[in-house]
């Protein structure tokens, strides 16, 4: 049945996926529910909440931002007392310094119908700080989130921006977010990789509100996961700067592996990332079939394109009794949904569908575990 | 400001009951998260919350019906808590949230999701949230269709968290729910149910004992109790014994629809207290209990308690097993002095407020979600901290938690709470 879910649970939401792109820059983030929406993110799809305010230095990031529920009640949802949540937004800006506010979406503004246009106007009247509001209705998924989270920063700090000198040097990295950390390390090695020599200036976006007022002068950009496209075309067309749609790994050690010539390997992850194991595979083992599928956004472009696009849980169940796999690559908890895989399951966490539940300590982890489960 | 907002006892006694503070009333500021109110905007992080609550009905499964961020935390919840194999997800999208057209896949997802577990469950709740709040969704309607096309008893349940400070917040609504399925049986006047509680009292609580010799030999809680028929056993009951206000409701509905009266005591934290409250309940069910031997023993612990540790300064959460408010003046009779307390209150902690402002009249309030706590600092001293919040805010002080899902009450608790302070200050280092 479409929508229930027997064996998995639910992925990380838009509105998770919103606050993981501002969370390092140092705002007032207001999430637009009744408690239990700010609960969720700040206790289960935020972990740089709990990190920073036991080491506040943010690895990377600028500062943390406070996160707050705006604590609507029956009331406010059925009278839309938006100006009541604007009193009180700047009740919280005139206690704490803060470099934004962003007005983050859920459930209940979605059925209500809030009108976030003139949300952040009213907002911006009020307050005197850059005003950013998300959409979010906690119904999409957390890449849709991010990806229109990526877009309000850059109409807000860049949208005035003449096009400027583009610096060789400054290579802007979008779409890499809390959410897509793939170890507790973080984007270190990511960031090692981009600029071997460290002659470079990489700058993840969502670490430093400033990279945001800088995007002229960016050189190129890399969109390490699909909700960093859309972003990087507008800024294509915007300011024209170029971009690849890469998850950059470290190499293989082909030597190692044991060819199993002809297997079939399914990778799910996010679409990027996905295909970059892929690649990785075929370098391993150009012998074997390997096919990628996502439940979040696929890649559908001119390069490299997703090849299974899952919508519901019954999609799983039926990949592993149609699919023919030898071996499919997922999440941990995707194992639990596959009742009728025959082939070898490889864990491949991914934070957006277990949380921190299977996060490993490094990314050199994360990857050792994928070789082994697929060539050793 | 540059300081988080704080009241003392004496100031806020001295507003009363129907005055207190706008920066205690949720609905008059941004709500701050910190680990120390992780719990109040997401109960089920630290304990119960609404879903793991409701499969507190043995032999039963849960379907929230909801969009997919309100069912986000139980990934990682129930994974932890052993209970993921019993919770369904039927996700809205958002079609459904103008049309309300969800509401007809639930029978077909019942029948669908009773198939799963190896043993069928004989009971399924049906969890909504705050969208069918708003959409005006009439639950116990569609629970009666689920229960006739699929052939199992269906409950409605509610995780409104819009309606948290109104007449039925989420998690009396879901006692109420829990409690919906025991129905009437004829009486046994040897039968007392004990109602509030997600998880049983611990075993060595003088009730299981007392209440027996007083002739009161069938002691029933929903928790203890491992099959549905059990549980159904519960209608059995003479009364009801009410030892959380949040059951309140819950037990009103049992009063209504089974005729089966309640009883009210508060867990307390003064052997006085307690005993007072065991003589009014003997009193209005015609028995005497004999509870000097526990009372010899929680007073001798208290005793010695005062002896050691007279002078004792501490610091207050709100996530443990006592309202805080009671604690702190309690604990004020054995010479105990609270510094700060960091919890809500509302006009329900007006008695116990005043009882600390004649005791303690300086010790801080603050409230924990105020924007203002963002500036907080610890500072000043605490010899012990009691609560897992309180934690956060002096993470250098020894810490007791005490808020295991099993529940203090009556003099063996506060033997409990006495024991596990002493034995926080004597192994949890110098005081700071």
């Amino acid at each position: 049945m479409k929508g229930l879910m027997k064996y998995l649970s639910p992925f990380a939401p838009d509105q998770s996926g919103a606050v993981s792109v501002l969370f390092a820059m140092g705002g007032i983030i207001v999430i637009m529910d009744a408690g239990g929406c700010a609960g969720n993110i700040c206790g289960f799809d935020e972990p740089r909440w709990l990190e920073q305010l036991y080491a506040p230095d943010l690895s990377g990031g600028e500062c943390a931002s406070s996160v707050f529920s705006a604590g609507l009640r029956d009331m406010d949802a059925i009278l839309g007392r938006d100006e009541a949540l604007i009193l009180k937004t700047a009740d919280a800006a005139a206690v704490l310094e803060a470099n934004f506010i962003a007005l983050i979406g859920t459930p209940v503004p979605a059925v209500i119908g809030t009108d976030y246009t003139a949300l952040k106007r009213m907002a911006e009247k009020k307050l005197s700080l850059p005003i950013i509001a998300v959409p979010t209705g906690g119904i999409q998924l957390y890449d849709k989130g991010q990806e229109e989270t990526y877009l309000a920063i850059i109409r807000e700090f860049a949208g005035g921006c003449e096009k400027g000198e583009p610096d060789e040097k400054i290579v802007g990295v979008l779409g890499a977010s809390g959410l897509e950390r793939t170890s507790r390390e973080g984007f270190g090695p990511l960031i090692r990789r981009l600029d071997p020599e460290g002659k470079l200036d990489v700058r993840i976006f969502g670490d430093r509100l400033q990279d945001f007022r800088e995007l002229p002068a960016v050189g190129r950009n890399v969109v390490v996961s699909p909700s960093g496209i859309t972003a990087a075309e507008y800024l294509k067309d915007r300011f024209g700067t170029p971009y690849e749609i890469e998850y950059p790994l470290p190499e293989t050690d082909g030597a190692r592996f044991v060819s199993h010539p002809g297997r079939k390997i399914l990778i799910i992850h996010q679409a990027v990332l996905a295909s970059a194991l892929k690649k990785r595979a075929l370098e391993a083992d150009p012998s074997a079939c390997v096919c990628t599928a996502t439940f979040f956004m696929p890649l559908d472009g001119s390069g490299e394109r997703t090849d299974i696009v899952l919508k519901d849980e019954d999609d799983l169940a039926d990949i592993a009794v149609s699919g023919g796999f030898d071996i499919i690559a997922g999440d941990p908890l995707f194992r639990r949904a596959l009742t009728g895989l025959s082939g070898l399951f490889v864990p491949l966490p991914h934070f957006p569908v277990s949380g921190s539940l299977h996060v490993p300590a490094s990314e050199s982890e994360f990857l050792q575990a994928f070789d082994d489960g697929l060539f050793s | 400001m540059s300081e988080p907002y704080f009241i003392t006892a004496r100031a806020l006694a001295e507003r009363g009951r129907d005055e207190m503070p706008a920066q205690s009333v949720p609905s008059k500021a941004l709500i701050y998260s910190s680990p120390a109110t992780l719990s109040y905007n997401s109960p089920g992080a630290n304990g119960f919350g609404v879903k793991r609550a409701g499969l507190v009905i043995p032999e039963s499964v849960m379907l929230l019906v909801s969009p997919g961020c309100c069912g986000r935390n139980s990934t990682i919840l129930s994974a932890e808590g052993g209970y993921s194999e019993r919770m369904f997800y039927l996700q809205m999208d958002e079609t459904d949230l103008v049309t309300g057209r969800h509401l007809e896949k639930i029978p077909q997802a019942v029948r669908e999701i009773i198939e799963v577990p190896e043993k069928r469950p004989k009971v399924v709740l049906i969890c909504i949230t705050c969208v069918d709040a708003l959409l005006g969704t009439d639950l116990e309607r569609v629970c009666r269709k689920a229960e006739e096309y699929a052939g199992v008893r269906v409950v409605p349940s509610y995780m409104y968290a819009l309606t948290r400070e109104g007449t039925k917040p989420p998690m009396a609504a879901i006692r109420e729910s829990v409690y919906s399925v025991v129905e009437k049986r004829k009486t046994d006047p040897h039968a007392v149910n004990l109602l509030g509680f997600f998880a049983p009292l611990d075993d060595e609580c003088e009730i299981y004992k007392m209440f027996p010799a007083a002739g009161l030999t069938h002691i029933r809680e929903m928790s203890r109790e491992t099959s549905y028929e059990g549980c159904l056993r519960m209608g059995e009951a003479n009364f009801n014994l009410l030892l959380n206000p949040e059951a309140r409701s819950a037990a009103e509905d049992m009063m209504q629809r089974l005729g089966m009266p309640y009883i009210e005591l508060t867990r307390s934290y003064d052997a006085d207290v307690i005993a007072r409250q065991y003589k009014l309940l003997g009193a209005a069910i015609g028995v005497e209990f004999s509870d000097g031997e526990y009372r010899a023993e929680a007073e001798a612990e208290a005793d010695s308690f005062r002896r050691d540790y007279s002078g004792l300064k501490i610091a207050l959460g709100q996530t443990v097993n006592a309202n805080p408010f009671e604690l702190a003046a309690s604990l004020a009779h054995l010479g105990i002095v609270t510094e700060r307390i960091f919890s809500n209150y509302s006009a329900d902690d007006y008695l116990y407020i005043k009882q600390l402002a004649s005791l303690s009249p300086d010790t801080r309030l603050y409230t924990g979600i105020s924007p203002t706590m963002a500036l907080y600092r610890p500072e000043g001293g605490a010899d012990l901290t009691i609560g897992r919040d309180a934690a956060w805010y002096y993470p250098k002080a020894p810490n007791l938690p005490f808020c295991s899902d099993r529940q203090s009450f009556g003099y063996r608790g506060l033997v409990k709470l006495l024991r596990g302070m002493r034995e926080e200050l004597e192994s949890g280092g110098q005081p700071v």
